[in-house]
């Protein structure tokens, strides 16, 4: 009986205890959280560059295989690009406007941010309204080049997405829009809460694969261009303003 | 046996890791099998050796033996035959165990077979990525590499730290090589004593060591001192003549390794090295089984805790990891992790550097350890078996008493005597001082005479060095007195007449009698007196004065003091004219009538500080048993005026005589005191032994042999005593082995005996043993803190990792981080928790009971582990949470992200405001939540270390700055901080980033928070001793 008395009194002070610590930790965390703005996070000098990213995203690391004559064999990427390119579907852009190219959006001052406007038919042939599989079928096959969003980012000059081969002859690449431009209407970006319809602008890439070099696997990379705040070159980080990725079409 | 030995040495520090237990248990058992049999074996070939023939036979006899000639010796041709069968005549010194055995042992033990399990896993980790084309698998095999050198680093290091101290004792073992006078092929030659072999012939004289077992063909005057072999502080004389059956008994040999007190003589050489009866002895020491220190015991077992609360741990998330379906290869580095994360690695280093300051310390008090273990040892002592000469007392006759004027006077017996300060007016004295001057044939070496007189070298016996030197502090100059005083005739003492005589002209001119003087056994002297001077006038012998002779000399005799009388005697001038031929063989001068003058009794009295210190043993809880070769009566006196036996209590035999009862009758209950004589102790039970060393509290052991205080040490470890043993004859090592710390003499002990013991006293000085002890239990107060120090902090390691799978939180600290901080930041905090002084009197508490009192016991880790250890994960978590919400991604973004923020292929991680992150921004910010979990953990760990000076007291009672190294500490860790986060902060492998300087403060209230609560909890165990606060509380 006393044992348990003891213990009985050790599981009361446990309780207390780890009771008082968890109000504790409460407690401080919700202090902590009170000093942090909803709209903004606090530091933003861990992500001062962005990273490049595509879509689709093959499952296994960044690897396109397909048949260009089995439909099966690239159902899913197609199906990604449909799903991804939905929040760009015109009836879902109605509240967008259109802002005036080449210009950095600032909206410093107004309180409701607005977004602009990003026309799918910019991505041309990789729009998926002519080409319902995207040129897969075709042996075109569109990748889609996108850089993260980054909240105040500004990118200086005139961006553009580049994509070479290290085998020469063998892809020809196409951009939509035109030379891979991305433009500086779409920054800065305000965050999720403050431009809740934000759209970032995409690159299509066209891969146009040789008729010879089917069956070989072709590396591509992509790189952003033409703009000195936007890093390409990180030793470490091999996704800032960069992305490599790999295609094997067979016929 | 011998490797077995001196491997405990090195295995002790670290423990003995667990897997190996298993199997060194079996083996255990199989040594202990061996080492009894062996003991028992070796036992009875010493009693059967014992029984040797040669000191039976006549010279001829053993001409014939040994294949020598008395005058010629052996040839040279024969030793060398003989010197080739039977080897050098050296004593074979204790196997040493192989250096790369040893360092092996510091690779293997401990924590460090997890550690290296930890290694392995990572590089077959690293192998299979590595196969699997994975992204980073360097990281992996970085990681086994760290482990890898964390483990060979700390093993070289113990290794080291282990080498040094053996090294201070091997300096000490250098010994002079000894020479000995050889008749060989007809001629004295001068040989070093090792190319001795059976049957050479060698001369000795006195001064010398005897450099074999000798058996005596001719002696003159010859006395050698056997205590080193017998523990009997008399010189005994020595012959040619068969005196006794027993070989040790008998006068006609002389045993290797005593030493010739003074005559010459020459002998056959019996035997040599290991086969003399020394060599038996020191064999049989090494026969002797050494028990694990006490301090090794607890660091096992503490050893034992934490591997099982890593492993099992370990395990057990290991099982929810693959059972949450994460891959088998990321959920074996998590549990290198949790290893990691629980093992303390730099804590068995700290231990080691904590014992070998408190080595150096004793060392500046003069206790040289030479296991750094038995620092802690001395700490835990509860019996201390000491020897009386040497120890105890001075090791030097000094005279104690007189009689004169039917008086008892006492002298000084100090060390440091310059005067001595009883009445001296009586001229009775100045006929006495006469004496004791002239009647003395011992004489100061030359070139002393800046020395103080206590400390100058006599060529003469211990009674009459005592006597010179008395004479010598009184009257001043003796040599001048004795010139003045010419010497014309003497009989030197022998032990048929037991007096010594000399006839001496007078410094006074006018006065031409001649001086008769003589000394000797008082009741000869009284016999050969007629008259007795009284205040300086002869008056008649009568039966009266007689009676009060007897009285004093009962008296002085029951103090356990040598006593020797004095008488003179004025020969008439008519009848010894000045130019009278005296002869001492016919003895042509009176011996009888002569006039007594007085009693002098001398001891070889107690150091004074030993009083002191016995007495503040017995306030620590500490037994003190005297265990002497002395008789009975000197030995009881002796412990009596040291307070072994305290002035109040008494033995069976006292009470016997206080009631005037048979000694059967007494209730052996009653009394306090016991005198054990080795005579009875030869006949005891080990049940009576036992219930002698329970039933009484203070006991001497007299005249006892060296297998018996062997017998008396395994009683004392039978009662579960802790026992220290102090000795320094060839005869105790055994006992020095056996003890659970031997203490040899550094300046009277043999050679046998430094090895034998763990620790040396350079002066000598029973007192520097107290001092000792002290320091012991210091040191085992301060581990405490520094264990709790070093636990704490592995929980706020390893709630990271229980976190990290449990919440699916991105991992809060690298494995790299954590090895950091208990190799980096927490190491120089850790040892100046050594530097601590005690928080009250601890030598008037008892020893601590080896069953129960245990380095690390539940308190301790429960407190360590489970409310401060937690209190610093929130801290620190805090600080982690702050860090990743403050770059976007707040704590309920957090929850649940472990799979895709791991996942390279995710560039695009979306954080909590819309923001999108690649893999290397991702663990780039991770990286950063290592350096703020790192920080909080180290700033927490200064207010941990701050907590820890105390267990008790109020850090305030304490003293915030009386240890300036905790402050050293302090800054050391927030030194390495700063530098490793702003300084190495871009070095990818380590894992640190640069920190925001704020989030070094984030922790901070939890730190006080820490401070305050340790101090409500100090305050509830001093308010309320004995409450279940304090019971659950106080480790």
């Amino acid at each position: 009986f006393i044992t348990t008395i003891r213990s009985g009194l050790i599981l009361l002070f446990y309780l207390v205890f780890y009771g008082f610590l968890a109000a504790l930790f409460t407690f401080t965390m919700w202090v902590m959280l009170q000093t942090l703005s909803s709209d903004i996070p606090k530091y933003r000098d861990r992500i001062s560059s962005p990273g490049l990213m595509i879509s689709p995203k093959p499952d296994t690391a960044l690897e396109f295989y397909f048949n260009k004559s089995d439909a099966q064999s690239y159902a899913e990427y197609v199906s990604t690009l449909r799903k991804f390119l939905e929040s760009y579907d015109d009836s879902k852009q109605s509240q967008n406007i259109n802002c005036t190219p080449g210009r950095i959006f600032d909206q410093n001052d107004v309180a409701v941010k607005k977004a602009c406007r990003f026309n799918l038919s910019e991505l041309g042939q990789c729009s998926g309204k002519e080409d319902k599989t995207f040129g897969y079928s075709k042996g075109t096959p569109c990748v889609l080049v996108k850089m993260n969003r980054i909240i105040g980012l500004k990118p200086e000059g005139e961006p553009r997405i580049q994509c070479t081969s290290k085998e020469e002859g063998m892809v020809e690449v196409n951009y939509f829009p035109p030379e891979g431009l991305i433009d500086l209407m779409y920054f800065p970006y305000y965050g999720k809460s403050l431009h809740a319809h934000y759209l970032q602008p995409l690159v299509a890439v066209q891969l146009a694969i040789n008729s010879n070099s089917t069956k070989e696997e072709i590396a591509i990379e992509c790189k952003i261009l033409g703009s000195p705040n936007l890093k390409n070159e990180d030793e470490r980080d091999k996704f800032l303003g960069r992305i490599a990725f790999k295609v094997q079409m067979t016929e | 046996l011998l490797q077995k030995k001196s491997n405990v040495y090195s295995v002790e520090i670290y423990g003995t890791k667990d897997l190996e237990k298993t199997e060194t248990g079996d083996e255990e058992e199989k040594y202990k099998d061996l080492k009894g049999n062996n003991k028992k074996k070796k036992a009875e070939d010493l009693k059967k050796e014992l029984d040797l023939e040669d000191h039976k036979l006549s010279t001829s006899e053993l001409e014939e033996k040994y294949g020598t000639s008395t005058n010629k010796g052996l040839s040279s041709a024969r030793a060398a035959e003989i010197l080739a069968r039977d080897g050098p005549n050296s004593l074979t010194p204790p196997k040493a165990t192989p250096e790369i055995i040893k360092f092996l042992k510091q690779m293997v033990g401990g924590f460090s077979i997890l550690l290296w399990i930890g290694a392995v896993f990572s590089w077959i980790s690293f192998g299979i990525q590595l196969a699997q084309g994975s992204e980073s698998p360097f990281d992996n095999l970085y990681l086994g590499v760290v482990l890898a050198l964390v483990v060979i680093l700390t093993g070289i290091f113990a290794y080291y730290q282990e080498a040094k101290s053996t090294n201070i004792m091997a300096s000490f073992s250098k010994m002079i090589p000894q020479q000995a006078l050889v008749i060989r092929d007809a001629e004295k030659k001068e040989l070093s004593a090792d190319q001795l072999v059976v049957g050479d012939i060698v001369e000795i004289k006195g001064g010398d060591r005897i450099p074999a077992d000798i058996r005596l063909i001719f002696a003159q005057g010859c006395k050698v001192d056997n205590s080193s072999l017998t523990g009997e502080s008399e010189p005994q004389s020595r012959s040619c003549d068969f005196t006794h059956e027993n070989p040790l008994e008998t006068r006609n040999i002389a045993f290797y390794s005593t030493t010739c007190v003074e005559g010459t003589a020459t002998g056959i050489v019996i035997n040599t090295g290991d086969r003399t009866v020394i060599g038996r002895i020191a064999s049989l020491a090494s026969g002797v089984g050494n028990e694990k220190t006490p301090i090794a015991i607890e660091i096992e077992h503490f050893v034992y805790l934490v591997a099982g609360v890593a492993i099992s741990i370990g395990v057990l998330f290991f099982i929810i990891s693959v059972s949450m379906q994460n891959k088998i290869l990321d959920s074996i580095i998590f549990l290198i992790g949790i290893i990691v994360a629980n093992v303390p690695e730099g804590l068995l280093a700290t231990v080691t550097v904590s014992l070998s300051l408190t080595a150096k310390r004793m060392a500046k008090k003069n206790c040289l350890v030479k296991n750094l273990e038995a620092v802690e040892t001395l700490g835990s002592t509860s019996i201390i078996c000491s020897d009386k000469t040497g120890t105890l007392t001075q090791n030097r006759m000094t005279v104690a008493h007189l009689w004169f004027d039917n008086q008892i006077y006492s002298a000084d017996t100090s060390e440091d005597q310059t005067t001595q300060p009883f009445d001296q007016s009586s001229p009775s004295w100045t006929a006495l001082s006469k004496i004791v001057t002239l009647c003395n044939r011992a004489e100061f070496s030359p070139g002393q005479e800046n020395l103080p007189i206590m400390k100058r070298v006599v060529v003469g016996d211990a009674s009459e060095t005592a006597l010179l030197k008395f004479a010598e502090v009184i009257l001043g100059d003796v040599m001048n007195i004795r010139a003045r005083n010419k010497k014309v005739a003497e009989i030197p003492f022998n032990s048929t007449n037991k007096f010594q005589l000399s006839i001496h002209e007078t410094d006074d001119p006018k006065d031409k009698r001649f001086l008769l003087v003589m000394k000797g056994a008082p009741e000869r002297i009284l016999e050969r007196c007629s008259t007795i001077m009284i205040n300086g006038k002869e008056e008649p012998l009568d039966s009266e004065k007689a009676e009060a002779f007897q009285t004093a000399y009962m008296e002085l005799g029951g103090m356990g003091e040598r006593v020797l009388g004095f008488c003179h005697l004025y020969l008439p001038e008519n009848e010894f004219p000045d130019t009278y031929p005296f002869d001492t063989d016919s003895m042509n001068f009176p011996t009888s009538n002569l006039c007594f003058v007085g009693l002098l009794s001398m001891i070889d009295p107690p150091r004074s500080t030993v009083p002191d210190a016995v007495s503040k043993c017995r306030s620590a809880g500490i037994k003190v048993i005297m265990v002497t070769g002395d008789h009975p009566i000197t030995a009881k006196a002796i412990a009596k005026s040291v307070g072994i036996i305290s002035a109040t209590s008494e033995t069976v035999e006292d009470i016997a005589k206080r009631l005037n009862i048979p000694v059967e009758q007494v209730n052996r209950r009653e009394a306090t005191a016991a005198v054990v004589n080795g005579m009875e102790l030869k006949d005891m039970s080990l049940q009576q032994l036992d219930e002698i060393l329970c039933n009484h509290s203070e006991i001497v052991f007299a005249r006892t042999s060296p297998q018996q205080k062997l017998i008396i040490v395994e009683g004392c470890q039978r009662q579960g005593a802790v026992v220290a043993v102090t000795g320094d004859g060839v005869n105790d090592s055994p006992a020095l082995k056996k003890a659970d710390i031997g203490i040899a003499m550094g300046i009277a002990g043999s050679d046998a005996a430094k090895n034998a013991a763990d620790m040396v006293l350079l002066d000598d000085n029973f007192a520097s043993i107290v001092t000792g002890v002290e320091e012991g239990r210091l040191i085992f107060d301060n581990l405490k803190k520094t264990i709790a120090y070093t636990l704490t902090k592995n929980i706020a390691e390893l709630c990271p990792f229980l976190i990290y799978i449990i919440a699916s939180i991105p991992m809060p600290i690298g494995t790299i981080t954590i090895l950091f901080i208990d190799l980096g930041t927490d190491i120089i905090p850790s040892v100046a928790l050594a530097y601590e002084k005690a928080e009250s009197d601890i030598m008037n508490r008892r020893p601590r009971n080896k069953r129960k009192d245990r380095l690390v016991n539940q308190q301790l880790a429960v407190y360590s582990y489970l409310q401060i250890g937690i209190m610093q994960s929130v801290g620190a978590f805090v600080t982690y949470f702050t860090v990743y919400a403050e770059q976007g991604f707040l704590p309920s973004t957090l929850l649940g992200v472990r799979v895709d923020w791991e996942n390279n292929a995710i560039n695009d991680f979306e954080d909590s405001y819309g923001q999108q992150w690649t893999k290397y921004q991702r663990m780039y910010l991770q990286w950063t939540g290592y350096t703020a979990f790192f920080v909080s953990i180290t700033i927490q760990q200064v207010a941990d270390l701050i907590i820890r000076k105390t267990r008790r007291n109020s850090i305030f009672q304490q003293g915030l700055f009386r240890n300036k190294v905790i402050w050293v500490g302090i800054f050391s860790q927030i030194g390495i901080a700063l530098i490793l986060t702003y300084g190495l902060g871009h070095v990818t492998a380590l894992n640190f980033t640069p920190l925001r300087f704020q989030y070094w403060f984030v922790a901070v209230p939890f730190a006080i928070l820490i401070w305050v609560y340790d101090e409500v909890r100090k305050l509830f165990i001093r308010r309320y001793p004995g409450s279940w606060w304090d019971k659950n509380m106080y480790y």
